[in-house]
């Protein structure tokens, strides 16, 4: 054997240094700018379009206690209504599911995902023409069988609150699910060992184990409520219900649009967000006793009996509310001139989906949407995986500053973060404002969060000395990325890639700012098309968006199908 | 052992306020096979690591065939991948997006090694650890010990000067691992690598070493030959982390006399020049006889508990010395209650460093 020493290795320039601190700077630029501009623009009393302003005061937060009051009660009311019935669905859900013999247990775990691939905004258009006044099918049903009046009206607190549970219901099921999974069984078997009935055990050792948990959940929900958008503005706007996100976005629409009690406004947002998400992450860390032990325990499920159909309707029903009814709903609505779910009125005709592909501003949008989807989430990716890298692999100084940096956009609302972006990107002297380069941006940094949390889960699975022994094998950072962790990565690259794309193709919160009139996007020309057209073509569109996903995820999923198997 | 390979002078190791490694010296000869042991905690992983250059160290310096590796006066850390160092891990780190050729021929791709001579290098470090029928399956269809095979062709593939082995066999069963130790020690042989071996394990670092280090709470207790630690425990600490051993405590009574508390004098030895103080002297319990030899220590004692194991008898012996536990070969049992007679040799009583 030739003898290859030390020598043979070529001191390298430093790449990763290099790397390191580019991405570092783009992303610090990124995150921390447009939040810097919202503070400026929030504390502006003067004229609220100069820049940068001409007097500070803090005017504009006393002019939301003083004139928008009701805004948060309104916020505060919704949240909590929508909170309780997330808990209670997911609760339920949860206890189903993970503690009982309920028929069909995998089956039925595996279509409690679905509500995830519907949007709170396809939801809300679907409830819109379920149970609205008059014209709602529910409505139109009661009528038609002789009742007087409105039996459902969805365009109330009640309403509003019940679309964004139905949705957020699935987030509450995962996170209690969670806890409920990772209880040692062996905990409420020696209760029973100990003579404790099963009422007893569940009282006494079940419940407050599983507290934490469902308290965690109650937190992250209820932040989540209080940045929640789509539905308040598909259902709350039409019956004049004002909730602080939609009350940003209004003001940003009066002429001239008052920036600074937007900002002010998404600011007081995201310090509350933030504080309950903070508490959220304290309860989360203290709270979770011994139950957690990165173990998946499968709990022994209780005999139901007979009860256990009923359970199984009960996880059905979800199904039906949250994805089957609403879809099946817009299919209706979409395939008719009027619609009316009466059957010997109806005229159907395909006259709503050829409309919507032949106006050029939803074609536009549609493709532009994609483009973006796919854009955002190839480079996205790439720039993830090193900053999880980065923060997770190396010893880089101040990596737990960088980790804070790019899950800090979680705790922004969407719409606070679009409004910031808007501002900042009308005062920086770089011409992308209005066009699909800002979106891109935007996208990229409200996404961060999503990917790195997605790419962390893989990167933390992968044994450390796997690229150790590339290192002692000779090799630099760049040769060890390249052959060893990227392609160990690649299945969560793929998948974080999927949910960085669909995440792209629906998003509406940071959208609405930032399109302009040549860089539209599809969420927010769905929700125009609600406020100025009929709900037929509204549906149709929404249903495009909507198959435009999944057909791109199939095509997708059998592209890459090579790549997910050769490594599970 | 006359040329040093790697000279690691006061190596300090810190993790934030506690110290992993601290003030750690010893060299390691050409072809010279060292093992640091040690209980999980005392600092012979992070050791290990620091000179691949996986740990970044606080203090000291770390040299390789005389180049300056770490140091910290001068401020110099050469990065681990050029060091020419090679390491098998603990889990094997085999990568499981690659074949087992990939694997071995990894490090060679990285020195830019033509194809050919590429192919032989692969196939003869394949060929040393009998892996060369499955050169082209999956690494990750491959069993525990498979996978062990694999990191050791990888590790020597590209001939490096110095392999460190971080408790490469705590994850086989003991059949396996009691066969891969012999193999181990054979290919160190033949190749002669000079090596560095981590394990807590301290019947592998008597079986396999030149020279084993005993390690605890981050500083050496001990260098010496697998006999010289067995034989002449310096310390309380090697005494009971090394083989199994009886603690008589008592006082120095004079040129290699020992008197214990129970008023016994024993014949002792030390390893080290004794200064008055040691207060326990250590013997094996594999070499104490119950019958009484001339020359020896003899201590009248009776069977308490007998207890069969199989390969040995251990025996509890009631005695002036206190309870002393005993181990013989299964034959000539003695029953419980028996009197006999306790014998050990000075050379086998070693005065323990107070």
């Amino acid at each position: 054997m030739t003898l290859l020493t030390a020598e043979a290795l070529r001191p390298r320039r430093n790449w990763q240094a290099i790397i390191t601190l580019a991405i570092l700077l783009v992303v610090g630029f990124l995150v921390i700018l447009p939040m810097v501009f919202l503070v400026g623009e929030s504390l502006n009393i003067g004229d609220p379009m100069s820049f940068p302003p001409e007097a500070y005061g803090i005017k504009n937060y006393l002019a939301i206690l003083e004139e928008d009051i009701n805004v948060l009660i309104n916020t505060v009311i919704i949240a909590v209504m929508a909170t309780v019935m997330a808990i209670v669905i997911g609760f339920t859900l949860a206890w189903i599911l993970t503690r009982t013999n309920v028929p069909g247990r995998d089956k039925l775990e595996r279509l409690m995902e679905l509500p995830y691939y519907m949007t709170p905004l396809v939801g809300a258009l679907a409830w819109a023409v379920i149970a609205g006044p008059k014209s709602g099918f529910v409505n139109q049903l009661w009528k038609g069988a002789g009742g007087g009046g409105d039996l459902v009206d969805v365009y109330t607190y009640f309403g509003i609150a019940w679309v964004m549970a139905l949705f957020e219901g699935t987030v509450a099921f995962v996170m209690i699910a969670a806890s409920m999974k990772s209880m040692d069984p062996a905990l409420e078997e020696s209760a029973r060992v100990m003579g404790a009935s099963k009422l007893r055990t569940t009282l006494t050792v079940t419940l407050p184990l599983v507290m934490p948990g469902v308290l965690g959940a109650s937190l992250f929900v209820f932040a989540e409520m209080l940045g929640s958008f789509a539905a308040a503005l598909v259902l709350g706007i039409p019956g004049r219900i004002y909730v602080i996100t939609t009350a940003i976005w209004d003001s940003t629409l009066s002429y001239p649009p008052d920036y600074g009690r937007a900002s002010a406004m998404g600011l007081a947002l995201f310090v509350v967000m933030f504080g309950m998400l903070t508490f959220y992450r304290r309860v989360i860390a203290r709270g979770s006793f011994a139950t957690i032990t990165g173990k998946a325990f499968r709990p022994r499920p209780m005999d139901m009996g007979r009860m256990a159909w009923v359970l199984f309707s009960v996880c059905l029903l979800y199904v039906l509310l949250a994805v089957v009814l609403p879809i099946a709903a817009l299919v209706f609505t979409s395939l008719q001139r009027f619609a009316t779910v009466i059957l010997s009125q109806a005229e159907f005709t395909l006259a709503n989906y050829q409309t919507a592909l032949s106006l050029g501003p939803v074609r536009t949008a549609m493709g532009n949407s994609l483009m973006l989807g796919f854009g955002v989430a190839s480079v996205g990716v790439l720039v993830m995986v090193i900053l999880v890298w980065i923060i997770y692999r190396s010893q880089l100084v101040g990596r737990g500053a960088v980790e804070y940096l790019v899950m800090f956009p979680q705790a922004v609302p969407r719409l606070v973060f679009g409004l910031a972006l808007l501002w900042a990107w009308l005062n920086i002297p770089i011409p992308i404002y209005g066009t699909l380069w800002l979106l891109a941006l935007a996208y990229f940094t409200v996404m961060l969060p999503l990917g790195v949390r997605t790419l962390a889960g893989v990167v933390l699975q992968i044994d450390k000395s796997l690229e150790e022994c590339a290192r002692v094998c000779g090799a630099g950072w760049v040769y060890q990325m390249r052959t060893v962790t990227l392609p160990l990565l690649k299945p969560g690259m793929l998948a974080a890639w999927l949910l960085i794309f669909m995440a792209c193709v629906r998003e509406l919160g940071a959208s609405v700012f930032l399109m302009g009139p040549n860089a539209k996007v599809i969420a927010p020309s769905i929700v125009a098309a609600f406020a100025s057209s009929g709900t037929e073509l509204t549906a149709a569109m929404a249903l495009i968006q909507t198959f435009t996903v999944v057909a791109a995820l199939a095509i997708l999923f059998r592209l890459t199908r090579g790549v997910t198997r050769e490594l599970t | 052992m006359s040329e040093t390979r790697i000279d690691v002078k006061d190596l300090v190791v810190r993790y934030g306020d506690q110290v992993a490694v601290n003030g750690v010296s010893f060299t390691v000869g050409r072809g010279e096979h060292l093992t640091l042991l040690g209980p999980s905690g005392c600092g012979k992983t992070t050791t290990l690591r620091a000179i691949a250059g996986l740990e970044q160290p606080s203090g000291g310096s770390i040299t390789i065939d005389g180049q300056t590796m770490y140091d910290a006066a001068q401020r110099r850390t050469i990065p681990t991948e050029q060091r020419g160092v090679s390491m098998v891990f603990q889990s094997y780190a085999v990568w499981p997006h690659m074949t087992v050729f990939d694997n071995v021929a990894y490090g060679l791709r990285v020195r830019k090694q033509g194809a050919e001579e590429l192919k032989a290098n692969v196939e003869r470090a394949l060929d040393l650890v009998q892996m060369r029928h499955l050169a082209d399956r999956g690494a990750s269809k491959l069993s525990g010990g498979q996978q062990q095979r694999v990191a050791l062709a990888r590790a020597i593939a590209f001939s490096p000067t110095v392999v460190l082995f971080d408790e490469p066999l705590s994850n086989l069963d003991a059949k396996l691992r009691a066969e891969m130790r012999v193999e181990l020690r054979e290919l160190q042989r033949r190749l002669g690598i000079t090596s560095v071996y981590v394990t807590h394990d301290q019947e592998e670092a008597l079986a396999i070493s030149d020279r084993v280090i005993v390690m605890n709470v981050g500083v050496i207790e001990q260098i010496g030959t697998p006999e010289e630690i067995y034989n002449r425990p310096r310390s309380r600490f090697v005494a009971d982390f090394v083989g199994s051993a009886n603690i008589v405590k008592g006082s120095l009574a004079g040129e290699g006399l020992f008197a214990t508390d129970g008023g016994v004098t024993l014949k002792v030895v030390a390893s080290h020049k004794p200064h008055g103080k040691e207060s326990e002297v250590a013997i094996r319990t594999a070499y104490i006889d119950l019958e009484s030899r001339p020359g020896d220590n003899h201590v009248p004692g009776t069977v308490r508990q007998r207890l069969f194991h199989g390969d040995f008898v251990q025996y509890v012996i009631d005695s002036a010395l206190g309870p002393l536990i005993v181990r013989r070969p299964p034959v000539n049992l003695l029953d419980e209650g028996s009197v006999v007679t306790i014998s050990f040799s000075p050379e086998h009583c070693v005065l323990l460093k107070a």
